[in-house]
């Protein structure tokens, strides 16, 4: 998900492409799924969207993204309710299925515009009046929506602003100790469990939203290792392994490697602690090699290049469809 | 009483074999090993009890009623041999930090925590306990460093130095299914990653939002 202030994260807009967007770490390894799995994922994110689309108007369906869709699916009861089928402004033609709303469903939704607006916000507080203008549009459209949200989740919404003010200090203090700068995010991101019910499951989605808040910090502030290197901004993995030009050494990259793969293993051992029903060979496959997967490819210093090919294939097919 | 089967995962009509395979599986899964100072290891505990009287139940059952026990199984799973790592066997030099000790096998993190932020001393087994207090709250690299501190201090211990050696290869070892190993640099190949989701996923029209 998102790095926080201290990362001076982009958000992903439509208008401002989306190459420097925090977002995406966690994403279905389509390769290793089936295709029956890769739709069902398809109408969750679906479901999602029109989730958002009702409860908040057509302007909160930008925030869609993976990284809430897998939270929607963690949040949800493990069955597959009623399926419907729409057409959509991104499918106009074809009615594409997707996942009825339910209360967990909307749990994520909320919980998805108050994680969004607070970073929209963190845009506007980490950059300068010209480059802070689409961010203050960004929280400008989603204003209503947040205020909506946070009078449903005012418990969510208070962990989010607290967590981001104590990154935004850690920040200033240069802190290094990236434990505790991911420390901030982890809790942040285990708060959205913390409606869950049953004592079991909210102690097992906390620990596994913790270790995957943990994970997309610190794969985060990999991914920025070489950008603030040159723009000299904060960066927790850098102050680390001391790290001065944004290049890792063996050793650094052993190391960093193997609290990762602690944190993976942190999840992978909640996650089978629970029954999440339909969504198991998705969960299992995002958690066993999905996420290795990325990681990788963010060490080699290859995830940002691809991402970037991928936007201009995606823009140019927008261009051809249009 | 749950459906043995169904905790197995098999059906009745499964052979011997089979069960075992599952049986296995499971076992591998929830083995103590695994959760190796987790804090969710007494989840896994429940778990494991809950496999093993499964499959003592079907394997009692299939044997004609008998009370041979699953020992033509995974011996090494049965109840008996079942045990986490015991935080207060090991000795303690002062009463303060066996409480820290029993506080950390209790799952009380944080009186452990309170307890060590009020011992001045802070020897090798301070700086262990800490770091295993650490661990159980998610901060893997300071867990890690405290780990180091009290091995250079104590460098014959062996409860030490076991745990700085799970923090270097401990996750090699970790479960995931099908047996296929375990890390981020053993994912194969540079090319793993599949930007060609967006496809699949948005091939409806153009997905602009989309990334």
């Amino acid at each position: 998900m998102t790095g926080g202030s201290g990362k001076r994260a982009d958000w992903s807009l439509p208008s401002s492409g989306c190459s420097e967007t925090v977002f995406g770490y966690v994403r279905p390894p389509v390769q290793d799924l089936p295709a029956e799995e890769t739709e069902r994922f398809r109408r969750a994110y679906c479901g999602l969207c029109h989730t958002l689309g009702r409860r908040y108007g057509p302007a909160a369906r930008f925030i869609l993204n993976y990284d809430f869709t897998y939270l929607a699916i963690l949040l949800s009861d493990g069955k597959e309710g009623p399926g419907h089928s729409a057409r959509c402004i991104a499918s106009p033609l074809r009615k594409r299925a997707y996942l009825e709303p339910d209360t967990a469903m909307e749990l994520a939704a909320d919980e998805s515009v108050i994680l969004a607006y607070w970073q929209a916000r963190d845009g506007v507080a980490d950059h300068d009046w010209l480059h802070g203008l689409k961010y203050r549009g960004a929280s400008a459209v989603l204003e209503p929506a947040y205020r909506k949200a946070a009078s449903f989740r005012p418990g969510f919404d208070g962990t989010v602003r607290r967590q981001l003010a104590l990154l935004g200090a850690l920040e200033k203090e240069n802190c290094a100790s990236m434990d505790r700068a991911a420390d901030a995010f982890a809790v942040l991101l285990s708060a959205a469990a913390r409606e869950m019910d049953d004592p079991i499951r909210r102690r097992v989605l906390e620990q596994l939203l913790y270790h995957l808040g943990r994970w997309v910090y610190l794969v985060d502030a990999a991914d920025d290792l070489k950008k603030d290197a040159v723009s000299g901004n904060y960066n927790p993995v850098a102050l680390r392994y001391s790290l001065t030009d944004g290049a890792w050494t063996a050793e650094a990259r052993r190391e960093f490697t193997a609290t990762l793969d602690h944190s993976v293993h942190m999840m992978t051992t909640a996650f089978e602690l629970w029954d999440f029903g339909v969504w198991t060979p998705l969960l299992e496959t995002t958690l066993y090699t999905g996420l290795f997967r990325v990681g990788k490819s963010v060490l080699d210093g290859t995830f940002r290049a691809k991402q970037r090919g991928a936007d201009r294939e995606n823009s140019k097919n927008v261009e051809e469809t249009a | 009483m749950n459906d043995p089967y169904e905790i197995l995962g098999v059906s009745e009509n499964a052979t011997d074999e089979e069960i075992k395979k599952a049986y296995r599986e499971l076992a591998r899964k929830y083995h103590p090993d695994n959760y190796h100072d987790n804090p969710l290891a007494d989840l896994a505990q429940e778990k494991m009890k809950e496999i093993n009287a499964a499959y003592e139940q079907i394997t009692r059952a299939r044997s004609g009623g008998g009370n041979r026990g699953p020992s033509a199984g995974y011996g090494g799973y049965q109840s008996g041999g079942y045990s986490y790592r015991q935080y207060g066997q090991s000795a303690s030099g002062s009463s303060v930090l066996q409480q820290v000790r029993i506080a950390i096998q209790t799952g009380n993190i944080s009186r452990a925590e309170a307890l060590l932020a009020n011992y001045s001393d802070h020897n090798a087994e301070w700086n262990f306990l800490r770091g295993a207090v650490c661990y159980r709250r998610g901060w893997i690299d300071e867990a890690k460093r405290y780990y180091q501190t009290a091995c250079q201090m104590d460098p014959g211990n062996q409860e030490y130095r076991q745990a700085l050696e799970f923090m270097e290869k401990g996750t090699q070892s970790a479960y995931r299914p099908g047996g296929g190993q375990f890390g981020t640099e053993l994912c194969g190949g540079n090319m793993c990653l599949p930007l060609c989701c967006l496809w699949s996923l948005c091939n409806g029209g153009g997905y602009w939002f989309c990334c």
